[in-house]
């Protein structure tokens, strides 16, 4: 365009001056061309001034970029490109990197002459020479770099970034090496290998670490020269740093939780600038030695951000390594998390390390979703046992919460084992094992009911109290909205396990339980560790729910004096009237235990005689009185004398000391026999003499008799039996089940619903269910009950034809 | 076969010999104590009259405290007196 504008303007000029204008072109672009030629300065200015003189002068700039793109087109670019590719793969990598070096060498070269003229150009302007750049935004040198990157890059060859990052991935092996060597030799890992170079790869006699360095230094010059440095250097920079924090990180870091990486990442990083410093160092200087504001002509574009100091670059630098280091770091971590909260007190490191780096990148959400399926693959199954679930959740909670105090991601991430949790059966009765520290290998719970300043499991109704409204935070984002609010959202472990149901007395409940059988397992009244638990809970739970354990307490100490003064009492007795058993019991306030297995079982008319005295010395002690016993619990330790051999110090249950005695009297005996004499069934019977017959004293012979072996077992059937008991029988519970007593309470509502339904004829569930939360005040007990377990229950009376529905609304059957 | 007890534990539950279940005045069970009561048994004990009625101790004094005139069982409006 420019040119044939210029043409028609010449074309219009008189013969002479044609001539004249023509030799000044020549000259000026001569000049410009190759910039130091033989045309002096003298003439090179009367030439200009002529130009200008014409009002050509605009059309020089013009002319000049138009000369470099066709130069460009024509030769440069396809020479470079030809330079570049022109060894086909055969060449070493030290070669590889020459011809890289000298395909740029060569275009720098061919394009040092427009540098020069754009140079000077730029120079003519700046003497205020009139505009010599013609229209159109922006500097000269600006759009002449333009068109050098538009047409050199505009189809790269993916060779040009192949070269590039395996020149810059050597040079940067070759600098860690030089420069990290005190740090470690993990750099290279066929490093310490006899007569290979560690930084450049090849047998050291070939060395040409320092050499690469060199062209290092040369390439980041020449590119920095052409403007170029940023459009080939930093995707191959950016790909290799993050390559080597990858590699870095998996080396070292995978699978060690213990301890923190941020210094000493810090301080790799920090070489890693070094290099970065070597990439940039020319820019650096270029920047550092042009000032500011010198040249108003050529204003620097603001898009470039290698128009800022030197220092600033490597600032940037750092900023993107560090962001990458997080988020490599985060990524990395989040894998793992689930582990690392396995192992967790030990692994605190790791989640220190985590949480600086998570707080610099926005990772939450991955954290969560990947941790939540992790629990979810991992945990969440029937193939895990419960108390390992709650040992993973109690960590979890530890864990999270250093992670994030806020503990949204706690929440958040273990609402999925909260809730199955809840599916699962045994989960209060693990939660309460732990407390009481009879759990195996999960010591959390118990350590944690002991620690000082218990949170009161009290549900405080009054929100805004004592709360300075400057330390107020708003809830992360990712916060699950909740009528909890971040206020109740406790870290504390153990209301957050007793939470899980939403109801403390599930929980007290089932200590109850607990604390029962232990007592009534107990010989020797010795309750000292039970009254430091109860006394620990009451802190917890608040001292009202703690009340029947505390009365429990209290029947055995009770029980222990009567048992004293009975005993007394005995031993005033002459020699006959001794009793024949030794007989001591624990009396219970039957109001306060909870509902205790019924079995019956007639007992020896021995122990009944026993019973009967003791009986009659209790109601002297305490007037008004008596005793209502139960014979199938408790304990008796006694001793077997047979023919051979002789069994001391067996600590049984009552009804195999019943069947025993038995066998004293007679020594065969039929299952039915036996049954019928015990007033227990036949199943039950036949379990218990199990026991007998592990410790080789008594014997199944056809016909179901049972037999006493005098003599002749072996021993080591013996020593088998023993061990047998414990797993056997003895942890068979004395109180009825969580599910038993849930049902009873149900029960219970159910002549409350039938009076509804006599008198409302018809109710939907929901009717139902707030008419009972309504009327039945019989404390917390219907709030537990949620309206889905109505619903079971309601169903279960449907089947039973008690109830009838339809269209979701219930009324009792019509009597006929 | 001879078969030694050394030790018989048994387990028994205590219960006051009353001919109802309930206190007549509180409602709750005597066997447990009553409303202002913490722990059974000897300290909230159950008191007769002479006209066979009996109540939790603390119940039936309050009862008492709380008539003015005429000291009477509140089941059955005998005068109340004590059994000895």
């Amino acid at each position: 365009m420019e040119d044939i504008g210029m043409e028609a303007d010449s074309a219009e000029m008189s013969g002479s001056a044609q001539q004249g204008v023509a030799d000044a072109w020549g000259a000026v672009t001569a000049a410009l061309m190759s910039p130091g030629g033989s045309v002096t300065e003298q003439s090179l200015s009367d030439s200009l001034a002529l130009l200008c003189g014409q009002g050509l002068g605009r059309l020089l700039g013009g002319w000049l970029l138009e000369t470099l793109q066709m130069r460009l087109s024509s030769s440069v670019v396809p020479e470079f490109w030809a330079g570049l590719k022109q060894p086909e793969n055969e060449m070493e990598e030290r070669g590889r990197a020459w011809v890289l070096l000298t395909a740029f060498r060569t275009l720098l070269g061919r394009l040092e002459p427009f540098l020069g003229g754009l140079e000077r150009l730029g120079a003519w302007q700046d003497e205020g020479r009139g505009s010599l750049c013609g229209p159109g935004p922006g500097g000269l040198q600006e759009r002449a770099f333009t068109i050098i990157r538009a047409l050199l890059l505009f189809s790269p060859s993916p060779v040009l970034q192949e070269r590039v990052l395996e020149f810059y991935s050597r040079t940067f092996s070759v600098y860690m090496n030089q420069e990290g060597r005190a740090e470690d030799g993990a750099e290279a890992p066929d490093g310490p290998e006899r007569g290979v170079c560690p930084g450049c790869g090849v047998p050291t006699q070939q060395c040409w670490c320092k050499e690469a360095l060199e062209q290092l230094q040369e390439l980041s010059h020449i590119l920095s020269k052409l403007q170029l440095l940023e459009w080939v250097s930093c995707e191959a920079v950016t790909s290799i740093l993050h390559k080597l924090i990858e590699q870095r990180m998996e080396q070292h870091c995978r699978g060690e939780y213990e301890r923190s990486f941020l210094l000493e990442f810090q301080e790799w990083l920090e070489l890693v600038l070094g290099w970065l410093s070597k990439v940039f160092a020319s820019e650096a200087d270029r920047e550092g030695l042009v000032p500011a504001p010198s040249a108003p002509s050529a204003p620097r574009a603001p898009s470039i951000p290698a128009g800022q100091p030197g220092s600033s670059v490597l600032k940037q630098w750092r900023c993107h390594m560090h962001q990458f280091f997080c988020r490599i770091y985060v990524n990395m971590r989040i894998e793992e998390l689930f582990s690392i909260i396995r192992d967790f007190p030990e692994s605190k490191a790791a989640i220190e390390d985590l949480k600086f780096c998570l707080e610099r990148t926005n990772q939450r959400q991955q954290l969560l979703t990947s941790l939540k399926s992790a629990f979810e693959s991992r945990l969440l199954h029937p193939g895990v046992h419960t108390s390992d679930i709650l040992t993973v959740y109690i960590s979890a909670i530890k864990a999270l919460r250093e992670l994030d105090p806020s503990m949204v991601i706690l929440q958040v991430a273990c609402q999925p084992i909260r809730k199955y949790l809840r599916t699962r059966e045994d989960t209060v009765r693990q939660i309460v094992a732990g407390l009481t520290g009879d759990a195996e290998g999960c010591t959390d719970l118990a350590s944690e009911l002991s620690r000082g300043d218990p949170v009161t499991l009290e549900m405080q109704d009054s929100d805004e109290e004592g709360n300075d409204p400057e330390d107020w935070t708003p809830d992360p984002t990712d916060a699950v909205p909740d009528k909890m609010g971040s206020k109740r959202r406790s870290s504390d472990i153990i209301s957050l396990l007793v939470s899980i149901y939403g109801s403390k007395d599930i929980f007290i409940d089932e200590y109850r339980a607990v604390l029962a059988d232990r007592l009534l397992h107990q010989l020797n009244y010795n309750t000292a560790r039970e009254i430091r638990n109860v006394e620990l809970l009451k802190l917890r739970f608040g001292e009202s729910h703690m009340h029947y354990c505390e009365v429990m307490l209290k029947d055995m100490a009770d029980s222990r004096r009567i048992n004293t003064n009975i005993r007394e009492e005995e031993s005033r007795l002459s020699e006959e009237e001794q009793p024949p058993l030794s007989l001591s019991s624990i009396i219970l306030s039957s109001e306060f235990w909870p509902p205790l297995k019924e079995e019956k079982l007639e007992l020896p008319p021995l122990v009944c005689q026993a019973m009967e005295a003791y009986t009659h010395r209790y109601e002297k002690l305490k007037a008004m009185r008596t005793l209502s016993w139960k014979p199938h619990l408790g304990s008796v330790t006694l001793d077997l004398e047979l023919e051979d051999r002789t069994l001391t110090n067996l600590t049984v249950s009552p009804i195999h000391a019943a069947i025993i005695l038995h066998f004293q009297e007679k020594s065969t005996w039929t299952l039915e026999e036996l049954s019928v004499k015990l007033g227990a069934p036949k199943e039950l019977v036949h379990r218990k003499l199990a026991l007998w017959q592990q410790h080789g004293v008594l014997r199944e012979e056809a016909g179901g008799r049972y037999y006493v072996v005098e003599t002749g077992s072996s021993k080591e059937k013996l020593e088998r039996g023993v061990m047998l008991i414990d797993s056997d029988e003895e942890r068979d519970s004395n109180t009825t089940t969580q599910s038993e007593q849930r049902e009873e309470k149900l029960q219970l509502f159910w002549a409350y619903i039938q009076a509804m339904l006599t008198n409302l004829d018809s109710m939907t569930l929901d009717r139902i269910h707030s008419m009972l939360r309504m009327f039945v005040a019989t404390g917390p007990v219907v709030t537990e009950m949620d309206v889905n377990e109505l619903e079971a229950f309601l169903q279960r009376k449907v089947r039973e034809h008690q109830l009838m529905v339809s269209a979701g609304v219930y009324r009792l059957p019509k009597a006929n | 076969m001879k078969v030694k007890i050394r030790q018989w534990n048994g387990v028994a539950s205590w219960l006051w010999v009353a001919n109802d279940e309930n206190c007549g005045i509180c409602r709750m069970p005597f066997n447990g104590c009553c409303p202002d009561c913490k722990v059974p048994g000897d300290d909230c004990p159950l008191v007769w009259g002479q006209c066979s009625h009996c109540f939790h101790m603390h119940c039936i004094l309050k009862w008492l405290n709380s008539q003015q005139v005429q000291q009477q069982c509140p089941m059955c409006r005998q005068e109340w007196k004590f059994k000895e």
